[in-house]
Parts: C-alpha cells; structure tokens; sequence
C-alpha cells in the first residue's frame, strides 16, 4: 500500500505499564490480559490516514527494564514520535517519567512529538495518580496527554493518530523538514519512500 | 516494639521511651542512600521482588503448570520466585533480569514432571542449580555493562551475522543490506532466552535437549540452530521487505524442530561452496 508519510514511533516506559498491550490493540485490536514479557523489542506497523493523507506508522514496543536501556536507546534513533507511558495504579511508574523523558531527550531527535499516556484508567477504583497530576506534567515538559485503556481500547486510537497529527503538522509548518531533520541528510525516520528505507542502523559504537 | 527493649536502651534519656539519636547512625537511617544502609538493600530488594513477582505471573499465561489459581500452579510460581530471588542475590552485578524466569521454566518443568516423585519434590533446588550452572556460560548476555564489550550481547549477535554470511551470503545481503534488518531486532530474543519464546514448549524442549547435550556447548550450538532458523525460511525472507521480514522473525512459523536441528547440525561443517 502508498503512503505520504512514514513515521517511526517508540513506545517507552516501566516494565508493566502496558506498552505491548497498547500496540496490540492498536494494530490488532485486541486485548490479552496477560501479556509475555517484551525482550529487546517487537515491531508494529499500521496505517493511518490524517487530513486525507495515508501515513504508515512504523511503531517498535520496547523494553521496560532499566537493564535493557543500552539495547532500547539504540531504537530511539530516527523517532518521530514517542508514547512515553505510564500506570495510573502505580505511583513508581509515573515517579519514573522525569528520567524516561531524560533518555528520550538524549537520544532522539529534539523535535521528536511525545505523547505521555496514563494507562489502565479502565482500573480507576485502584487508581494512584490523578489525571490532573498527568496534565501537569505533560504541560511542564511539553508533551501531548491523553488517559486511556488498552483493555476498553478508549483513546488507544486517538493515542497514536494524535500524535501522528501533531507531527504532520509539525511538517507543515516547517517545524520539523521531513527529508533532513529525522536523517541527518538521509531519509529515515520520516520518509515518502519505501518500505525500509528507515535507518535501522544500531546506535553508537556499532 | 517490646516494652523491656526500650528500657534497655534507654539508659541514656531516663523516661521517654523514645532511642536516643545517637543510637541510630546515619548510614542505618531508613531514607539513607548508602551502598550499606540495611533499609536502602531492603527497599532494593523489596523492588526487585516485586518485579521477579509479576513477571513469574507472566510466564506461561496458557500453561496450568504455571499459571491460574490451583494450588499447584502457586507452588509452582513460589518455587520460581525463590530460585529467581536467591540468584539475584547471590549475584548482585546482574541481580535479576527479565528473561531469566523464562530460562528457569523449562529446567523447573522437566525436574518438577520427573516421575520418581523424591526427585519431584527436589525440582526446586534442582533447578537452581541447574540454572546457576547453565547461566554461568551465558550471563554476560544478560549484563547491561557488557552489552557493547567482547563478550556482551551485540557481539554475540554479531557473530550470528557472520555465521549467515558465511553459509548463506545471498540470504545475509538481503537481510541487513537490502531490506535494513538488523539481526538485533529478532536475535537479541532468540539468543538472551534460548529460544524459549519461538516456539510451542514441547519444541522448545526438544531444542533444549540439543542445547544441553552438545559438547560444543550451548552458546555455540544456539547459534547455529538460529542460523539454521533463518536458511529455513529463505525464501520467504528473500521475497519480503523490512516490514514483511520484521514480522516474520519476530513470529516465527511453526517449523518441524527435528528438520531444524538437522539442518543446524549440518552447519557445523564449513560450507562445501
């Protein structure tokens, strides 16, 4: 299938928050409520179509453990867009997104758009950290915030569909240059061209 | 806290009840962060056996040997957690990682299966040491420090691509030259859990079985079995492109496992050209 747009996202964030079950459902939808643990990482891709114009999301779930971090950054590079996610029935999961954002900010594209996500809010009877607690952090540090669930699937499409929106408009208004910004001179994380024309190389020392 | 402690310790302030601040130094004060403030190992040890807790519930969700509510399958999950706690804190440079509970699983399975059932009632300890001793030839791969080293993960999986390269250059080309898959990708998986999750677990076994009785050992002998993974579907892999392959990889077709082991045996002897 043609498209305008790739773009490349990252899905990041602490061990069990939900990551592997938002992509899921996003490119399945479906929910499994016990889900295998992500090792290294798993790869997703769907399209999506935004003001008219088919844009294929390229989406790579990574994982949570701080033990895996030297393996996740190398998959930050080339990022046009971040789900930086944590679990609204976990007060550490959310304590822990100051230094997710750090290793984001290091890594990835400066210009990269980052949606910060409240997980779980389908479990809001054990819920451990507001919703106005979520804003305010997302307006702090200049993410996109949506709560959502990956079991009732509620804002798991708007999830990613916004933060493709806000990228191509990013695009448009000349934010970010599509051919250069995501590449360094090539195309990568955003291309108009084929199907693994996306830099896959591994990061530094490599 | 019992009344006699108190006044034991309370020879220095005679009513209050409360110990006196000299009592506790400052490396045993419960916020302190020092490498040996007891409460500081507490609260680290706290976190990683809540973690080892909710990833052992996350290890074979379809299988009632591990999981579900029956007694059995909480035993089962209670002797996973301790072989996993007692590593961790035996080995404090890699304590626990995700991915050790599924290289336990099969060892705990077949010691807890053994039908002498004083073998049976071993299956803990057995395993333990099973594990200890087969992650002794495998825990740099598990150590984030040694990821980019020699000895670490990305070497290991570099090695992988010379083995294809070797024995299949067309195959190799198309992979990481034409369509851009990087063997980190799907190898990381494959080689860190020994290829526990690629297939259905009475295969896994079987490779295993393999894995174990290989004199080259089992480092060398998962190499050459992925090798094999990636000839086997060729021609699949030849005609797709990154996303198509990506997906391939990372989901594995249900393969005959003997066919397989044949075909990766068969890689021990250099090509014949």
């Amino acid at each position: 299938m043609s498209y305008d747009y790739l773009f490349k996202y990252i899905i990041i964030g602490d061990t069990g928050v939900g990551k592997s079950c938002l992509l899921l459902q996003f490119t399945d939808k479906r929910f499994q409520p016990v889900h295998d643990l992500t090792i290294g990482v798993e790869f997703g891709a769907r399209m999506v179509t935004i003001d008219g114009r088919p844009i294929k999301l390229q989406i790579w779930d990574t994982a949570g453990q701080e033990s895996f971090r030297s393996i996740t950054r190398s998959y930050y590079r080339g990022a046009a867009g971040a789900l930086l996610v944590y679990d609204i029935t976990r007060r550490e999961t959310f304590n822990h997104l100051a230094s997710w954002l750090e290793d984001a900010r290091q890594h990835a594209n400066p210009n990269m758009t980052i949606m910060l996500v409240g997980n779980k809010c389908d479990l809001a009877h054990r819920r451990a950290v507001s919703k106005e607690e979520g804003e305010q952090f997302a307006k702090e540090n200049g993410l996109l915030f949506l709560e959502a669930s990956a079991r009732t699937a509620q804002n798991v499409e708007e999830a990613f569909v916004k933060t493709a929106a806000k990228i191509l408009q990013n695009i448009q208004e000349g934010v970010i240059d599509a051919s250069n910004e995501f590449g360094h001179g090539r195309p990568q994380g955003l291309s108009g061209g084929r199907d693994g024309t996306v830099s896959q190389r591994s990061g530094c020392c490599s | 806290m019992d009344k006699s402690t108190i006044s034991e310790n309370d020879d220095s302030k005679s009513t209050s009840g409360e110990l006196s601040r000299a009592d506790i130094t400052h490396g045993e004060h419960p916020l302190s962060l020092g490498e040996s403030s007891v409460w500081n190992k507490f609260f680290q040890d706290t976190e990683i056996i809540e973690q080892i807790d909710r990833d052992v519930k996350r290890t074979h969700p379809d299988m009632h040997f591990f999981s579900g509510d029956s007694p059995d399958a909480k035993d089962n999950q209670e002797a996973l957690k301790t072989v996993l706690t007692i590593f961790a804190k035996l080995n404090p440079g890699i304590r626990y990682v995700q991915g050790m509970n599924e290289i336990l699983a099969p060892l705990y399975y077949v010691f807890r299966n053994d039908p002498d059932e004083e073998n049976a009632a071993s299956a803990e300890a057995d395993s333990f040491f099973c594990f200890v001793e087969l992650l002794s030839g495998f825990r740099d791969n598990f150590c984030k420090q040694l990821d980019n080293s020699v000895v670490g993960i990305r070497s290991t999986i570099t090695r992988l691509s010379d083995m294809l390269k070797e024995h299949d250059e067309e195959l190799w080309r198309h992979l990481e030259v034409t369509t851009k898959v990087n063997p980190q990708f799907y190898a990381f998986r494959w080689i860190t859990l020994l290829l526990t999750q690629e297939f259905n677990f009475a295969d896994s076994l079987h490779i295993w079985d393999t894995l174990l009785s290989d004199p080259e050992g089992p480092q060398e002998t998962v190499l050459r079995i992925c090798c094999a993974m990636l000839i086997l579907i060729r021609r699949r892999l030849l005609a797709g492109d990154f996303t198509s392959n990506l997906r391939l990889l990372q989901n594995y077709p249900s393969t005959n496992v003997g066919h397989l082991l044949y075909v990766a045996n068969k890689l021990r002897t250099t090509p014949s050209g």
